[in-house]
């Protein structure tokens, strides 16, 4: 039983007159733990991809099963209730609320979940995640007052906080440099290996893709290739080579 | 999402931006202060028309001994006025064997011709006429009694009025004395009492030698020094005086000649004492409400009618009159709420009660239309205003309406993290907005001297208009919201 399985998957924009095919058939599966690194130049449809694998968005048709639960045909509400405890996104702008705290974003989807949290119980899981991104010390800090690294690290412990199975990634490291780019793929990889968590990455950088342990490439609305990462880069290593600073 | 958290997201939010906060509540502010004193000022002017209306006497019922203006039957069948065709004519004293009263009244001690006074008798003060036996006297105490009893009837003063010579040291001064009850302050209520006090009910029952003076005579008697304590003759017996009344009402001040205030007051049952007096001139009655007056005054007729034992048939040995017109004529009323009234009612003769509460109920309603009109306006500013600065507010966030749905927001939320943004600045609108009416209020109040009244209901009303004015203008822009794409919004630059 794959923990994503995708069948025939077509999603079809109006825009205007002009009907824009962004999913032509799209048919996948992908295991629970697996770092899949989707790849494709840009309006190659792997953004639609994952916006309908990340209950964001709904396929015009085709069929999307998660964990064995047709999704593509539920209500707003039932959408947003999946996003909310089965889905974490990382964005490549980050995505934090302006002049809000680090722990007041990272709490942010407990204030949405189904069981009322105190307000004491959130600051303690916010804390927790972002003490497992190594930022504890900058909870009360605003996104403006946080470097790149260190925003999307915050974004990561928001995703993180209410254990999804899945976390969609989409180009994190597009806003970042070199180092802060292998940080963050140094979570990634870890929380796989840690938690068992499913990583979906959607990239336009080969070499990021390298990260994945299963590479997606996407043209035009298609699957052009997928196959298992024989030279899978692992950051851990890299990130010791790498001069501090 | 629970409602403090949506709370909590909404005052954030709106903290962020205070002077854009602040600008936006002005017009909910301006709307709520005037329904606040529109309010306040509709039940303020209710009350002040009914307290004008009682300083006045519009309730008053005045009871006069005899009865000058006789109905007779013309040969024709109907009923004719006399009065605007004959002189007027005293009507002829009642047979005594049926009235009891006047067979006692026949053996007055003043009559006996053995008896010396210390007083003019009431043959030397009338004439002719004999004190309490001609046509004018068929009113006595125990008719008072009796409509103290009636329903609806308030205050009961008894009255007897002579002239007299007051004489304090030197000084003299001729005016009127009033006999009165101890009730009659509460009938009067521009009466104040600049020193002292009215007679009480005990010097009354004692049928104590103590006088209130009119506030001109006291001056006539006085000059400036406290008349309390001092003693005044009359008809050379001493009475001590025990208050001063004057005017309380800033239009009418004491003249001379004139009734309340050029004249003395002395308890009705010395009067009957010192002048061997047993009948009254008059009975003043107040009626507890206004509009009850027609009533009371019918009800009044038919038990004079029944205790002086006067056939179906034969006319009243009394006049019952109400005072309303006397009052407007005479400038006791507000002088705008007396234009008001003439002004609205053609032939002033023809005024009841009922009109003159229906005018002046007509005249509230309209400045309180004209109120309501301009807070309606304001509302629908202030609302609009709101419903401006909240789509602005949904565009200018649409990114974090995006963050919020991708980690888990359902639609629902989003509306309600708005709509209770909006609901809250409405609020802080009206709050502010029932301070600046509260104070409005005070200050018409003041000004005006229109008395207003703030009740807690209509506090509550106005917060319940702020919060509703919150809600309708605030909907729209949190459904714009909640229908935002997720996606697009999260793309949203």
């Amino acid at each position: 039983m794959p923990l994503l399985r995708v069948r025939d998957l077509v999603k079809t924009y109006q825009v205007g007159d002009v009907a824009v095919r962004a999913l032509r058939g799209v048919t996948v599966d992908v295991a629970a733990g697996e770092f899949v690194a989707v790849v494709g130049p840009s309006g190659s449809g792997k953004s639609t991809f994952m916006h309908i694998l990340g209950c964001l968005d709904r396929p015009t048709s085709g069929e999307y099963r998660l964990e064995d639960r047709d999704v593509s045909r539920l209500s707003d509400d039932e959408l947003s209730a999946i996003r909310n405890r089965q889905i974490g996104f990382v964005f490549q702008g980050f995505n934090l609320l302006a002049r809000t705290s680090a722990a007041e974003n990272v709490e942010l989807p407990l204030l949405y979940g189904p069981d009322r949290v105190s307000a004491a119980e959130r600051r303690r899981r916010a804390l927790a995640a972002l003490d497992a991104v190594g930022l504890a010390d900058r909870a009360t800090h605003h996104p403006n007052q946080l470097s790149g690294g260190q925003q999307q690290r915050v974004a990561i412990a928001r995703a993180l906080l209410n254990n999804p199975s899945i976390l969609f990634a989409d180009e994190p490291t597009g806003n970042l440099d070199s180092r802060t780019s292998v940080e963050v793929m140094e979570i990634f990889q870890r929380l796989k290996n840690e938690r068992g968590i499913t990583i979906v990455l959607i990239t336009h950088e080969q070499q990021v893709a390298e990260y994945g342990s299963r590479i997606i490439a996407f043209k035009d609305g298609q699957i052009v290739s997928d196959q298992a990462n024989q030279r899978q880069r692992l950051a851990v290593g890299e990130l010791a080579l790498l001069p501090t600073g | 999402m629970s409602l403090g958290s949506s709370l909590r997201i909404a005052l954030r939010a709106l903290a962020r931006n205070k002077l854009q906060t602040a600008l936006t509540t002005i017009g909910m502010t301006i709307g709520v202060a005037t329904v606040l004193t529109m309010i306040a000022l509709g039940t303020g002017a209710e009350a002040a028309i009914e307290q004008q209306v009682r300083a006045a006497g519009m309730n008053l019922i005045v009871v006069t001994a005899g009865n000058y203006k006789t109905k007779t039957e013309d040969d024709g069948g109907g009923v004719v006025d006399h009065q605007a065709q004959l002189a007027p004519r005293l009507l002829a004293p009642r047979p005594q064997s049926l009235a009891p009263h006047l067979v006692l009244a026949a053996f007055h001690p003043e009559d006996d011709p053995m008896q010396k006074h210390d007083h003019p008798t009431a043959r030397q003060r009338l004439g002719d006429t004999e004190a309490g036996l001609g046509a004018a006297a068929t009113l006595t105490p125990a008719d008072a009694e009796a409509i103290r009893g009636l329903r609806g009837v308030q205050f009961v003063s008894e009255g007897i009025h002579e002239n007299v010579h007051a004489a304090a040291g030197n000084a003299r001064w001729f005016t009127r004395l009033h006999g009165g009850d101890v009730e009659l302050p509460s009938i009067r209520r521009s009466w104040t009492f600049t020193s002292g006090r009215f007679f009480t009910a005990r010097e009354q029952s004692r049928r104590a030698r103590v006088v209130v003076l009119g506030a001109f005579v006291a001056q006539k008697l006085f000059g400036d020094a406290n008349a309390v304590g001092r003693t005044v003759q009359l008809w050379k017996q001493p009475f001590e005086v025990v208050g001063v009344v004057a005017s309380g009402s800033w239009m009418v001040g004491a003249s001379a000649g004139d009734d309340q205030f050029d004249a003395v007051y002395v308890p009705f049952t010395t009067i009957h004492e010192l002048l061997n007096l047993s009948k009254l001139t008059d009975i003043t009655i107040t009626a507890a409400s206004t509009g009850d007056v027609t009533r009371v005054s019918r009800d009044v007729t038919a038990l004079l009618r029944e205790r002086h034992h006067i056939g179906m048939k034969d006319p009243d040995d009394f006049t019952v009159a109400t005072q309303a017109r006397q009052s407007l004529a005479r400038g006791g009323l507000r002088p705008d709420v007396a234009r008001a009234v003439v002004g609205n009612v053609g032939g002033l003769e023809k005024v009841t009660l009922e009109q003159l509460g229906r005018t002046l109920d007509r005249a509230t309603r309209t400045m309180t239309a004209l109120l309501g009109a301009i807070a309606a306006v304001s509302l629908l500013v202030g609302g609009i205003g709101i419903m401006n600065i909240m789509l602005l507010s949904v565009t200018e966030r649409t990114r974090e309406i995006g963050i919020r749905r991708a980690v888990g927001a359902r639609a629902g939320d989003v509306l309600r993290q708005f709509l209770v943004e909006a609901i809250a600045l409405s609020v802080f609108g009206g709050l502010a907005g029932i301070a600046l009416g509260a104070a409005a209020s005070g200050a018409i109040a003041q000004m005006l001297r229109w008395s207003t009244s703030l009740s807690p209901a209509s506090i509550a009303l106005s917060f319940a208009v702020a919060a509703a004015v919150g809600v309708f203008f605030g909907y729209y822009p949190a459904r714009q919201a909640s229908r935002l794409d997720p996606i697009d919004s999260l793309r949203y630059e």
